[in-house]
C-alpha cells in the first residue's frame, strides 16, 4: 500500500497553511474561516471566497488562548484562538462565525476585537455572525434562512461582490455534492470487512479536504479513490470500533487507538461522517440558497441541536450494525458540556443494548497519551 | 388512592426548602438582634409563604411543571399549576444546605453526567436519581447557556418526563422577538395538552401586569443604590435573585419588592449603611457566591463592601403590553425573556455587557469589579480578561476574577473566597 502519509494533499492535514491557499491568494482572491459544519460552505465558495475550517492540527499550545478564555473552557477552541495570536490564521481575510457551542462562538469577538487588530492585518478583516436555531423546526429553518439571505447580502456588500446568481449557486451544488460523494466513497472502503484505509487516513483526507479549493479537492479524492480500489485492504484481527464524540483535529488519539488493537470503520465526528452524510437536493434552479440552508440545518445533527438525540442514537445503531462494530468509543474534550451530556445519554443506551462501550475525557492535543492508551487497551481486550 | 401527603411528597424539594428556609429564618429573628438582616429577613418570609402555598396546592394535586429559569416563571401562570425553577431549587438548596445539596451533585456526576457542567442542573438532576422529583412536563429555552441544551434531555431521555423546548435565538432585533414569541406560545401550547389544560391568557396578563409592577419597585431600588452609602444591603442581591424566580408572578414578590424599597428609603435618609460603613462599592457583573448566604453579610459588616449590582440584579427589562393583542403581548414576553438575567448577556455579544458594565460603574460610582467565573459557564469563558481591560481603560477600575462553582463549595471554598476578596480590597483602600 502507498504511505499515503506523505502524499501531498494528505500531508495539508498535518498543518494549518497549505500551497492552495497560496496560489488561491496569489489569483488576489480571498480566503474566508468558519469553525462549524453549520455554516453553508457553498454559499461561501460562490461568492468566490475559499472556505477555511479552522483547526489547530500542528499546534502543542493554548497559552496566549489562556489569557482570554478561562481553563474551563475547551482545549480545542483555545487552541485555535492561540495559534491565531501566533499568526497562525493571518491568512484569513474574514470569519464566518456562528452560535455552534459556547467555547467557539466566542470567537467571533475574540477575532474582531484581538486578532484581526493585529499590525498584521493592514486593515481589518469582516466578521460575520450567523444565529442558527437550536431545534429542528419548519418555523426554525425559516428564520435560519433568513439569516443566511442576510449572511449573503451582507458579504457582497463587505466584499464588493456582484449579487451572487442562483446559477453561480446550483453550480456550487453540484461540486459540494460531488465532494460529499467523494468522502462517501472513501469512507465506504474504511467500512468494509477488509477495510481499504486506517481511521486515522481518514481522517486526514477529511481534514485536508476543509483547507483547499472543492474543485481541486475532488480531483485529489478521485485519485485516492482508485489508488485505494488497487489495495487489497487491511487483514488483521483488529477490534471494529466506531469513535464519536468532540471535534478531532489531529490524529494523536486515532492513532494511539489504531496502535493499540483497534481500528476506527465509523466514526460520528464533526471532521468526519457527520459533515458528509446528506447532499443538497437540488429540486429547482429557483431557491438554492434555500436547498443549501435546508441540508444544512435538517442533516444529522450534532448535540448542539437540542432535543435531536433520537435521531442521531438511530444513525449510531444503524451504523453499528451496517460497519460490524465491535465496541463503540465515546470521548469527549474537556469541560464540552454539548458532548459530555450527549455521550452520558449514550452510554447508557448502548450499554442498554448490550454493545462495548468506553467514554473517555481527553484534552485537544495530549503530549503524553500513556494514561489514554492503557484505558484504551483495557477496553480492547476486554471486547 | 393516593392521599394528600403522597400527593404533597411530589414537591419533596420545596419541602426541604422549606424545613431549610424556616430554620434560618428563626434563627434570624430569634438568636440575631432586631433588624440585624431586614433584607433576609423580608425574603425568607415570602419564601416560606411560597413554598407552603406550593406544597398546599401539590398536596390538592395540581400538576408540577418543572423550567427553566429561562422560561420565566410568571408564564406558567396560565395554568393551574405549580411552576418549579429547577436552577432555582439547586441553588437555594446550595445556600440552605451545603452538605446536602452535594449528594446530589455527585448522585449525577457518578451517574456520568460531566463534573464541568452546572450544579444549577446537577442538583435536581441527581435528587430525580434518588427519586425524590417528580414533574408533569419541563420546559426550558434554549439559553443562556451549552449546559442547559445538553442537561435538559437527560429528564426526558432517562426519566422520562415530557420535555417542551422554546427555541431562543442568540441575537438580539425584532426578528428574534418574533420568532421567540411564537416559540413561547407553542411552548404553553404543548404545556396544556400535556397537563390536560387550556393556557389561560387572560389569567397570564393578570400576573404579568404583577411583574410589571414589581419590575417599576425593582428600578425605585436600583435607583436607591446610586447614593453613597448604599443604603440596600448586600443581602438583598442574594434574596432577590430567589425572588425573581420562585416568586414570579406573585403577590409575596411585591411586598418583598416594597417592603426592601421602604428599608432603603429610611436608611437613606438617615445616611446610613446596612454594615455600619461603606469604604468600598464592588459590581459583580456575573454571580454571586450561592452557596454562602453568610459571604454577602461579611463584605457588608467586616469590609465595608457594598455590592451594587451582580448579574441577577441589574435587570432593566420592559414591561410587557397586556392591553393590546395576544400576538404584541407574546412579542413583549419574548423580549422579556429575551433579557432576562444571564440569557440577556448570552444571547448578545460582549460589547453591549462591556459596555452596560462601564455605564453601571459610572452611574453607581463603584470603586471595583468582582467577576466570580463559574467552572460550568463557558458562554462567559472569554469575557472576563476583555472586561478587564475595558473597565481598566476606560475607568481605570481594578477587577478581581474568583473561578468558583456558584453552588459547590468544593471547588472554591468560602474561607479562600473571603481570602481572595480581603487581599483585593488591601489594594484598594
Amino acid at each position: 500500500m502507498k504511505d499515503f502519509n506523505q502524499d501531498a494533499f494528505i500531508k495539508i492535514a498535518d498543518g494549518i497553511e497549505n500551497p492552495y491557499i497560496g496560489e488561491w491568494k496569489k489569483a488576489g482572491k480571498k480566503v474566508i474561516g468558519y469553525y462549524c459544519t453549520y455554516i453553508p460552505e457553498e454559499l461561501l465558495h460562490a461568492a468566490e471566497l475559499l472556505p477555511f475550517r479552522i483547526r489547530s492540527t500542528g499546534n502543542e499550545d493554548t497559552d496566549l488562548g489562556d489569557v482570554y478564555m478561562v481553563r474551563f473552557t475547551c482545549s480545542f477552541v483555545r487552541m485555535t484562538l492561540d495559534l491565531a495570536f501566533k499568526g497562525g490564521f493571518d491568512f484569513l481575510d474574514g470569519l464566518v462565525m456562528s452560535n455552534c457551542c459556547d467555547h467557539a462562538r466566542r470567537m467571533f469577538e475574540l477575532f474582531d476585537l484581538k486578532i484581526f487588530t493585529r499590525k498584521e492585518f493592514p486593515s481589518k478583516p469582516p466578521s460575520f455572525y450567523v444565529p442558527i436555531p437550536h431545534v429542528i423546526t419548519d418555523v426554525g429553518f425559516e428564520y435560519y434562512k433568513n439569516q443566511i439571505i442576510r449572511l449573503k447580502q451582507k458579504i457582497e456588500e463587505k466584499f464588493s461582490l456582484s449579487p451572487i446568481s442562483e446559477e453561480t449557486l446550483a453550480t456550487s451544488i453540484q461540486i459540494y455534492n460531488k465532494n460529499r460523494e467523494l468522502l462517501r466513497k472513501i469512507y465506504t472502503l474504511r467500512g468494509l470487512d477488509r477495510p481499504k484505509l486506517s481511521g486515522s487516513l481518514a481522517l486526514k483526507i477529511a481534514m485536508a479536504n476543509t483547507s483547499i479549493p472543492k474543485d481541486q479537492a475532488n480531483i485529489e479524492l478521485e485519485r485516492i479513490i482508485n489508488q485505494l480500489n488497487d489495495f487489497e485492504g487491511i487483514s488483521s484481527k483488529k477490534k471494529r470500533i466506531m469513535l464519536i464524540g468532540s471535534v478531532i483535529d489531529n490524529t494523536g488519539f486515532i492513532d494511539i487507538l489504531e496502535n493499540s488493537g483497534g481500528i476506527v470503520v465509523s466514526d460520528f465526528l464533526c471532521f468526519g461522517t457527520r459533515n458528509f452524510l446528506e447532499d443538497v437536493k437540488l429540486r429547482s434552479k429557483n431557491d438554492p440558497l434555500a436547498e443549501i440552508t435546508e441540508r444544512v440545518y435538517y442533516r444529522t445533527s450534532c448535540p448542539r441541536m437540542m432535543d435531536d438525540h433520537l435521531r442521531r442514537f438511530e444513525f449510531i445503531k444503524e451504523e453499528i450494525q451496517k460497519s460490524k462494530i465491535e465496541g463503540v468509543i465515546i470521548q469527549r474534550i474537556n469541560n464540552c458540556d454539548l458532548h459530555g451530556c450527549e455521550n452520558m445519554i449514550l452510554e447508557h443506551k448502548l450499554k442498554e443494548l448490550n454493545i462495548p462501550v468506553f467514554n473517555i475525557d481527553r484534552e485537544n492535543f495530549q503530549k503524553d497519551y500513556s494514561r489514554i492508551q492503557t484505558r484504551i487497551e483495557a477496553f480492547l481486550e476486554m471486547i | 388512592m393516593v392521599n394528600k401527603e403522597q400527593l404533597e411528597n411530589r414537591l419533596l424539594p420545596y419541602k426541604m426548602l422549606l424545613k431549610g428556609t424556616a430554620t434560618m429564618h428563626e434563627l434570624a429573628t430569634r438568636i440575631l438582634p432586631d433588624n440585624a438582616v431586614p433584607e433576609l429577613v423580608l425574603g425568607f418570609e415570602g419564601l416560606i409563604s411560597h413554598y407552603q402555598d406550593c406544597i398546599d396546592k401539590a398536596g390538592e394535586g395540581l400538576p408540577i411543571v418543572g423550567h427553566h429559569f429561562s422560561f420565566p416563571t410568571e408564564y406558567l401562570y396560565a395554568f393551574d399549576c405549580i411552576p418549579v425553577c429547577i436552577e432555582s431549587v439547586s441553588f437555594m438548596l446550595s445556600a440552605l444546605l451545603p452538605s446536602t445539596v452535594e449528594k446530589y451533585f455527585d448522585l449525577i456526576n457518578h451517574y456520568g453526567h460531566p463534573y464541568h457542567t452546572c450544579s444549577a442542573q446537577k442538583g435536581i438532576m441527581g435528587m430525580s436519581i434518588d427519586n425524590l422529583t417528580t414533574f408533569d412536563a419541563i420546559v426550558t429555552a434554549t439559553s443562556p447557556c451549552d449546559n442547559t441544551m445538553a442537561s435538559y434531555p437527560f429528564f426526558k431521555l432517562i426519566k422520562n418526563y415530557p420535555l417542551v423546548v422554546a427555541d431562543m435565538p442568540y441575537l438580539q432585533n425584532d426578528e428574534s422577538y418574533e420568532y421567540m414569541g411564537g416559540e413561547l406560545r407553542r411552548a404553553l401550547e404543548q404545556i396544556g395538552r400535556l397537563i390536560g389544560q387550556e393556557p389561560d391568557y387572560d389569567r397570564l396578563k393578570k400576573h404579568i401586569e404583577l411583574e410589571n409592577r414589581v419590575n417599576q419597585t425593582m428600578l425605585d431600588i436600583f435607583e436607591l443604590k446610586k447614593t453613597v452609602p448604599c443604603p440596600v444591603g448586600n443581602i438583598f442581591n442574594g434574596l432577590s435573585s430567589a425572588a425573581q424566580i420562585f416568586l414570579a408572578g406573585k403577590q409575596e414578590k411585591a411586598n418583598y419588592y416594597n417592603s426592601v424599597l421602604e428599608l432603603g428609603k429610611k436608611r437613606r435618609k438617615a445616611g446610613v449603611h446596612h454594615g455600619g460603613e461603606e469604604k468600598i462599592r464592588s459590581i459583580w457583573p456575573y454571580m454571586l457566591v450561592y452557596f454562602s448566604i453568610e459571604l454577602c453579610e461579611w463584605l457588608d459588616r467586616h469590609l465595608g463592601m457594598s455590592i451594587l449590582f451582580d448579574v441577577f440584579n441589574y435587570v432593566f427589562t420592559e414591561n410587557v403590553r397586556t392591553n393590546q393583542d395576544l400576538d404584541t403581548m407574546f412579542f413583549d414576553m419574548a423580549k422579556k425573556t429575551m433579557n432576562v438575567p444571564m440569557v440577556k448577556q448570552s444571547t448578545s455579544l460582549y460589547q453591549p455587557f462591556i459596555e452596560e458594565m462601564i455605564q453601571l460603574a459610572r452611574e453607581y460610582s463603584a470603586d471595583c469589579f468582582i467577576y466570580t467565573s463559574s467552572i460550568a459557564c463557558k458562554q462567559f469563558g472569554s469575557v472576563p480578561q476583555l472586561l478587564k481591560e475595558a473597565i481598566k481603560d476606560e475607568l481605570g477600575l481594578p477587577m478581581l476574577m474568583i473561578d468558583i462553582d456558584v453552588a459547590d463549595t468544593r471547588i472554591t471554598n468560602l474561607d479562600a473566597i473571603k481570602e481572595k476578596i480581603k487581599m483585593f480590597t488591601q489594594t484598594l483602600l
